[in-house]
């Protein structure tokens, strides 16, 4: 009965986020199906975020597992879970204040992303892979429904679909992965596997295509070139701040079971699958940056530098899951995910003020005249840009200098080379905006009155990749120090 | 002391963002330039020039984990480049007085920004600290350029940030590779401190590229060569001159390719010395062929600021010269020719910028017998046609006999190259001087509509600053060159096995 007590409050947060969830759509149930005022809906999810955050943090990081070891609650739960609860916080902030999404249905849109959020706490946890299949699918089936609710363009619809028919076979090569390392090895649980994954991996073709598998249908969910090519159309479909959800909080989760199942032991003797891994990084460091500079929409442009900055931080994970005993290259994932969610999210955020109405994609020449219009998120778009291209003493650039430390420390230096010379790249087409505000006469304006969430998410993050950044060396002790 | 210097000018920056009165802007910004001034004035008079020793040091712990380090010094090698940096911005501010009109506390703000930004890189001494710097000052000036400046202003200042960047990304790499191998030297930790990097000793083989000295030799040379700008690498410099508002060009060439040269001294030749000699050859001919290449470029160019930026070019190739002879003579002129540089080319960038606000035009051609219209004008242009030829009694003489001597000593045939850049600058500036000065009015002097006014008080108060230093140097280099005399011979004569001694007590506080 104890152990059955302790395992719920080591559960608690997802509880109490299902249960706030609950609290909006009962609501509007309740008054025949007339949808309440959104304020009161987001006040009340918004408590519910907080609460499971505050709950993360008071459980979450004892080491300690629920459930008959399906979910371990470590220091890369609570701090992966933490950057999706507030990401995804964020993002939701903007689904109230974005046109697109404030609409008739707000109250189910945000029970699904509460939902997805839940999802995303078991995937952070989940140390079997069956859990982890159900987390990815409760995130994925929320989100899918998410992007196809805005009301008005068809491209999300567009965007949800084609999402919906690669993410479900991207699930299924998952699934059946998980079925082949269960045949030969006998056990889903990642920490049994581990201990015998060395001498598997050799013998064991089955166990091989397996892991081989699973490892593809993790690729596909961090848009890992070359499964990546559903990111560019699905970000730029869906209502920006999903987009926002997308690209921060779904990301992060997703890289942070990745993680999990294949760098919690170091996979010896799978050194072949370690270099092909090697190989997807260039390809996805490459493809993203140099789609990126051909981009004039401002969304897809932020889609394929999303690309990229998976393949940096994928440099970061093959790092992790070759480095013998330390936790230096899984710390520095975890904080370059903490760096690039606040900038993705900033600069989703101000694409979200800007955008008339949903799907009228921005382009990068709409923003003209910004900066005279709007010179506070000017400047904070000005931030998430050089700090998405890594320029000193941002956040950002901070998560490039670990990631690339810990890279050549574990004898990448060749992908630490590449990855500088595609950080290189990138500044090109983070500047174009930035010459496009400041340097050219235009109106362009935030196109609702009501951005008032929306501005203060945005001058915080603003305010927390600058502060930070200087104050990154404190920050990457205590994420090292809690994955150790 | 010395964070004081740097974070002042950013303390400005927000007040300058915030100040309300759109109309006392230039005059808080002047006043709060002049305050940095006399605050350098006062580190100077404190900085003890018989030592070659590091001084003023601050260090503090920032990133543990790899031995980061907020870490602070001066020495003689930077010592004038900061002078020279917080004596130059008053006098663009009160040059720019009239033609930055827009956004005029952005400007203010950027400007201040870029100062703080200098000055770090002048005297950061932990690797990484100094990166931070290096790449934040790219930051401003690309504003600077693309607000403020001409038409084709994105293009050039887009060139200039992406060239600059993609340096020094190879540059941070290299640096990374290095902190990697710093815990030989300290006894087990990582450390991203430059006299730490100093005590490394990176394995060496002549002739063989692939090897660590060699790439991280070449990987910080880039970096640095960029910025100088060393022939082929210096394309992004005419475009950003020639774009950048008057104040942008005058930053730009007065204090922001002194951070290349000045890095070769700092970070080049002493990390890599065996490098350095190996291929000081390439750097020496590449220095050579930018002194020729930059004059003959410059005198077939209509446009008088292009002619200038050339020039810029040509003249850091003696600088590069200087610096790769490695001996006393070459590095102490380098490092001289760098501050005359700074204010000669930084005054002909404000003579140009205060004819273009009269007339709107910068073609050499429309020009012609302005000498009768603006008397005093024509002889300020002169001094500072004069001092940027290396006219003895000028400053620039004594800048150029160094280094020519310097490389006369390490080959003649080098010296005899260079030489002919001396003329060559005699060359085009004179005759530059006589299109624009002398003979018949041309179509811009002639016109009526638009008399054109001798010097403002404004702008004597400007130059004559600039001009007493040209004389001042030119006749007591003595009285400059003695701040940097401990620490450059120094560092000649150890430069295979260098590190800068810490002072006494300064050490004894390190050991705490």
């Amino acid at each position: 009965m104890n152990t059955m007590l302790a395992d719920i409050l080591l559960v608690s947060p997802m509880i109490a986020l299902f249960l706030f969830s609950l609290i909006p759509l009962s609501i509007k149930v309740l008054r025949g199906n007339v949808e309440q005022s959104p304020t009161s809906t987001i006040i009340i999810s918004l408590i519910g975020l907080f609460l499971a955050a505050g709950l993360l943090i008071v459980f979450g990081g004892s080491g300690k597992t629920a459930f008959n070891g399906q979910l371990v609650f470590d220091g890369l739960t609570q701090w992966m879970g933490l950057i999706a609860v507030i990401s995804a916080g964020g993002a939701m902030v903007l689904m109230y204040e974005n046109p697109a999404t404030r609409g008739l249905q707000f109250s189910e849109l945000i029970f699904l992303a509460m939902n997805s959020i839940v999802g995303m706490l078991i995937l952070v946890s989940a140390v079997d892979l069956i859990t982890v299949f159900i987390g990815l699918e409760l995130m994925s089936l929320s989100l899918y429904l998410m992007i196809a609710m805005s009301h008005e363009q068809k491209i999300s619809k567009e965007a949800a679909i084609k999402y919906f028919v690669l993410g479900s076979f991207a699930s299924a090569i998952f699934l059946y992965g998980v079925s082949f390392v269960f045949g030969s090895a006998g056990t889903v649980n990642i920490l049994d596997l581990m201990e015998n994954a060395a001498v598997l991996i050799k013998t064991n073709k089955v166990f091989m295509f397996g892991i081989s598998f699973i490892t593809l249908g993790f690729c596909f969910k961090v848009s890992i070139a070359p499964f990546h090519a559903w990111t560019p159309d699905v970000y730029q479909g869906a209502p920006t701040p999903v987009t926002s959800f997308m690209a921060t909080a779904v990301k992060t989760v997703s890289f942070a079971a990745f993680l999990r199942v294949i760098a919690t032991k170091p996979l010896i003797g799978s050194e072949n699958l370690f270099l092909v891994l090697q190989w997807f990084a260039v390809i996805t460091m490459t493809i993203g940056n140099v789609a990126a500079l051909v981009q004039t929409n401002l969304k897809r442009t932020l889609a394929y530098s999303s690309i990229s900055h998976s393949g940096y931080i994928l440099v970061g994970v093959i790092t992790a899951g070759i480095s013998q005993n330390s936790a230096f290259g899984a710390s520095s994932v975890v904080f370059y995910l903490l760096a690039y969610s606040l900038m993705t999210f900033g600069a989703f955020a101000i694409v979200s003020l800007i955008e008339k109405n949903e799907g009228s994609a921005i382009q990068t020449d709409d923003l003209a005249g910004f900066a005279k219009k709007q010179p506070l998120l000017a400047f904070c778009l000005t931030i998430f840009l050089l700090s998405l291209a890594g320029i000193p003493p941002l956040l950002g650039f901070f998560g490039k200098f670990y990631l690339f430390s810990a890279a050549v420390s574990e004898g990448l230096l060749w992908l630490a080379l590449w990855g500088v010379l595609n950080s290189a790249i990138g500044v090109y087409y983070y500047l174009r905006p930035i010459v496009v505000m400041y340097m050219r006469d235009g109106d362009c304006d935030v196109s609702d009155e009501k951005h008032f969430g929306t501005t203060v998410a945005i001058v915080i993050s603003a305010l927390l990749i600058i502060v930070l950044g200087l104050a990154s060396g404190p920050l990457f002790n205590m994420i090292e120090n809690s994955l150790m | 002391m010395l964070s004081a210097l740097i974070f002042l000018p950013i303390v400005f920056a927000i007040v300058m963002a915030f100040w309300p009165q759109k109309n006392t802007v230039r005059h808080l910004a002047l006043g709060f330039s002049l305050i940095e001034f006399v605050l350098s004035l006062g580190m100077l008079q404190k900085f003890d020039s018989s030592t070659a020793a590091l001084q003023m040091v601050e260090q503090t712990a920032w990133i543990q984990r790899f031995g980061i380090s907020y870490f602070l010094g001066i020495d003689g090698i930077s010592v004038m480049l900061v002078m020279l940096t917080t004596f130059l911005v008053p006098i663009i501010i009160l040059g720019s007085w009239n033609s930055i009109d827009k956004q005029v506390k952005g400007f203010h703000a950027a400007l201040f920004v870029l100062q703080a930004a200098m000055l770090g890189s002048f005297l950061s001494m932990d690797a990484i600290l100094f990166y931070v710097f290096w790449e934040l000052s790219l930051v401003p000036m690309y504003f600077i350029v693309g607000i403020w400046g001409g038409s084709r202003r994105i293009y050039a200042t887009l060139k200039f940030f992406i060239y600059t960047m993609s340096g020094s990304m190879l540059m941070l790499l290299a640096i990374i590779f290095m902190m990697r191998l710093t815990p030989e030297v300290t006894g087990g930790y990582i450390s991203a401190s430059l006299l730490d990097f100093y005590k490394l000793n990176i394995p060496f083989v002549a002739g063989e590229f692939l090897t660590p000295q060699t790439l991280l030799f070449f990987a910080f040379a880039v970096a640095f060569a960029i910025k100088v700008p060393v022939f082929p690498l210096h394309t992004w410099l005419p475009d950003a001159h020639v774009e950048a508002p008057t104040p942008g060009s005058v930053v730009l060439a007065g204090v922001m390719l002194k951070m290349g040269t000045y890095c070769f001294l700092r970070w080049v030749i002493p990390l890599f010395p065996e490098a350095a000699e190996h291929y000081a050859w390439i750097f020496i001919a590449l220095g050579v062929i930018g002194i020729i290449y930059g004059a003959l470029v410059a005198m077939v160019q209509p446009d008088v600021k292009k002619l200038v930026a050339y020039s810029s070019v040509s003249h850091m190739g003696y600088i590069l010269i200087g610096l790769f002879v490695m001996n006393a003579y070459g590095v102490n002129g380098a490092l001289y020719q760098m501050l005359n540089h700074g204010i000669s080319t930084g005054a002909l960038f404000l003579l140009i910028g205060m004819i273009y606000e009269r007339t709107h035009s910068r073609e050499i051609s429309k020009y012609g017998g302005l000498a009768g219209v603006m008397p005093y004008f024509t002889i300020a242009f002169v001094i500072v046609t004069m001092s940027s030829i290396a006219v003895p009694l000028t400053n620039g003489f004594v800048g150029e006999f160094l280094i020519l001597l310097g490389a006369y000593s390490y080959s003649p045939v080098v010296a005899a190259f260079a030489v002919t850049g001396v003329v060559l600058g005699a060359a085009y500036m004179l005759w530059m001087v006589k299109r624009v000065f002398f003979g018949p009015k041309g179509e811009l002097v002639k016109e009526d509509h638009h008399p054109l006014l001798d010097l403002s008080v404004r702008e004597v108060v400007v130059l004559v600053p600039l001009i007493i230093m040209i004389f001042w140097m030119g006749i007591f280099p003595n009285h400059f060159m003695d701040f940097s005399k401990a620490s450059v011979d120094y560092l000649v004569k150890n430069k295979m096995d260098y590190s800068i001694p810490l002072s006494p007590n300064q050490a004894q506080a390190q050991e705490k």
